[in-house]
């Protein structure tokens, strides 16, 4: 489980990033994510819906412990991404679309290195890759260094790396980002199989496809706020006659809720 | 196994498959001494034949016929002799290149000579580097014939010939061997061993944080249940590793190709082994450890704050200069290692360097030494790990 409570991140801009978002004729805004609040349960896919510098981002690095929240608490798995944020990264597997992986390293490498990293034992590894290997079809290029691979067997060898020590709680930032199609395909059916098992998934997107496809739960972000947070069905329901996108649109030009 | 083994492990083969690295840590280390001496050797040996064997232009001219000199002359056979020529042409010619060297007997020389005083002649040559080595031929020559004119005198005289020499000087120079190597060669060891400590430290340095974080595989660390300290001791005992490994390697590659060259005489060979006898070694070594320390913290911070391998290569660029100018210093003759340049950082390893090789190291300056680098190691290591806490400069964009 993850709870979110009035979370804030605050970056100090520069004078010159001031001075760009002043071009841009964008909003000069420090707060990246301000006060958002919501929690997202085991077995259900929680979406985190909102345009490109909405907050996304952002709130994902903080629950995963990578970014610090400037206000506010975050709870996974009952841990606190602050005081005990090392107890939080043994239970979150983390991936996006732009994750990369060590070139001149191997698949089973790589797997052995992180599964390492999460404390596993060699045999728990062993274990726990055939299982993936097996499923993915990644043995023909297991001994091959990824710097080799195609972009698709890379993508398997990532979702076997975010995977491997089991983690209660997945998260995924932008995962089909500059993928094709084939690739997607397999990001998805990690999700639906991660919600299957029973785990906590959350996963961001700007993409209205993904949302319907997979979302259980909804949150719309837009430049750091909130602007829905409830279940997917709710929101279709008030939003019928109208399709995906302009109920985004509208809901984004719309009142803000906490 | 500790998460600070698994990730040294994990950099260690990463590193070591990385070809660049590769070249930069091992092959020139390995390949820059013998590379250099062979070159240095042959184009010297090369330069010297060429000088010796070289036929030379000689103009002579003489008022009054003296045979001596010109039978001289004539009898070698590597001189074409020319006394065709006009004084005034010898300086024309010799400035175009037509003649190499001139002599212009007095009209006076052969009285002169008669008259037990110096014959005068004038010799014209060049004096460029050449020039200054293929004079020494006509030197000899002259100095040949004037000892013959001496020895004729002396013995018309009835006298003996040291009867010229006031002082018979006999030098004793203390120095020994080592020291005569140390002070010659120290300067140049230490110099390479710093760039090659820096050069070996440079692309793991550069790979293993900027190149992470261009990757997008600084994400996956950061979210693996480990601290960031250990992460970045991780990666910092590759990159330290790194440029000893270059220092030891570079120090094989000088090893052999001393060992294995016939063109270096045996006992200088035999001079330069006991000068880097094994305690000599590890001192050196124990002296590169802080400064291998100091490169890899100030060059993985830089590498930290980058946002591509590109930039951490533009960044860490100039360091070069700020490496060599020191490391050059120290290789000045006349530089020594006292009170104020023991603290001067790079500078302070290469001048102990240089007297730990020349064997008279002075044990205060040496603790000096140590001490001010394992410091500013320690501070540049502390800077590097706050570095990495940083989200603003983690996550630069």
């Amino acid at each position: 489980m993850i709870e979110v409570i009035d979370l804030t991140k605050r970056f100090d801009l520069s004078r010159k990033q001031k001075k760009s978002l002043i071009q841009a004729e964008k909003k000069v805004s420090e707060n990246a994510v301000d006060g958002i609040n919501f929690s997202c349960q085991p077995g259900r896919i929680f979406t985190l819906l909102g345009p490109n510098g909405a907050g996304k981002t952002t709130t994902l690095r903080m629950i995963a412990t990578m970014l610090r929240p400037t206000k506010g608490t975050i709870r996974v798995a009952g841990f606190d991404t602050v005081k005990e944020s090392e107890s939080v990264r043994a239970h979150i597997g983390f991936l996006t679309g732009t994750t990369g992986l060590y070139g001149r390293l191997t698949p089973r490498e790589i797997i052995r290195y992180y599964g390492q990293l999460h404390g596993l034992s060699l045999k728990e590894i062993e274990e726990r890759q055939k299982i993936y290997f097996d499923l993915l079809g990644i043995w023909d290029f297991a001994d091959k260094r990824i710097e080799k691979l195609s972009t698709g067997m890379k993508q398997k060898v990532s979702i076997v790396r975010t995977i491997v020590h089991n983690p209660p709680v997945v998260v995924f930032d932008e995962p089909t980002t500059g993928l094709d199609v084939i690739t997607s395909r397999n990001i998805m059916d990690l999700i639906r199989s991660c919600k299957k098992e029973g785990k906590t998934v959350i996963f961001s997107t700007h993409i209205m496809g993904e949302v319907s496809l997979l979302a259980d739960d909804l949150a719309i972000i837009h430049e750091g706020k909130l602007c829905y947070n409830g279940h997917f069905d709710d929101f279709k329901r008030a939003h019928s006659g109208v399709s995906l996108e302009d109920a985004f649109i509208n809901t984004v030009n719309g009142e803000v809720v906490k | 196994m500790t998460k600070f083994w698994i990730v040294f492990r994990k950099e260690m083969i990463d590193t070591l498959r990385d070809r660049r690295t590769l070249l930069v840590m091992v092959l020139i280390p390995l390949l820059a001494f013998p590379l250099m001496m062979k070159i240095v050797t042959s184009v010297t040996s090369a330069q010297v034949k060429k000088t010796m064997e070289k036929r030379l232009v000689v103009a002579y001219i003489e008022s009054i016929p003296n045979s001596a000199l010109l039978t001289k002359l004539k009898g070698e056979s590597l001189f074409d002799l020319r006394t065709d020529i006009s004084e005034k042409e010898i300086k024309t010619g010799i400035e175009n290149g037509r003649v190499d060297f001139g002599l212009v007997l007095s009209p006076e020389f052969n009285e002169e000579l008669s008259a037990n005083k110096p014959g005068t002649l004038q010799f014209y040559y060049k004096g460029s580097d050449e020039g200054e080595m293929t004079k020494k031929r006509i030197d000899a020559l002259l100095e040949q014939y004037e000892e013959e004119i001496l020895n004729e005198r002396f013995g018309r005289l009835g006298l003996e010939r040291n009867i010229a020499s006031g002082l018979n000087i006999v030098h004793r120079d203390v120095a020994t061997m080592k020291e005569k190597i140390g002070e010659k060669i120290g300067g140049l060891i230490p110099y390479l061993f710093i760039i090659f400590c820096f050069l070996g430290s440079m692309y793991p340095a550069i790979d293993l944080a900027a190149g992470e974080k261009e990757r997008g595989t600084i994400e996956t660390l950061l979210v693996a249940p480990i601290g960031r300290m250990t992460i970045v001791f991780g990666k910092f005992a590759i990159v330290v590793a790194a440029g000893l490994f270059s220092v030891v390697l570079s120090f094989v590659g000088l090893f052999f190709s001393i060992k294995s060259m016939s063109e270096i005489p045996e006992e200088f060979i035999g001079a330069f082994l006991t000068s880097i006898e094994p305690i000599t070694l590890i001192s050196i070594l124990l002296l590169l450890i802080p400064l291998s320390v100091l490169f890899a913290a100030i060059m993985l911070a830089i590498s930290i704050f980058a946002k591509s391998f590109k930039e951490a290569q533009n960044l860490i660029g100039p360091m070069n200069f700020i490496v060599i100018i020191p490391a050059f210093i120290g290789m000045l003759p006349g530089v020594k290692l006292d009170m104020m340049t023991a603290w001067i950082p790079i500078l302070n390893v290469s001048l102990a360097t240089k007297q730990l090789m020349m064997g008279n190291a002075d044990a205060g300056l040496l603790a000096i030494v140590y001490g001010s680098s394992l410091i500013l190691a320690t501070v540049a290591l502390l800077f590097c790990t706050h570095w990495f806490n940083k989200e603003s400069v983690l996550f630069r964009s």
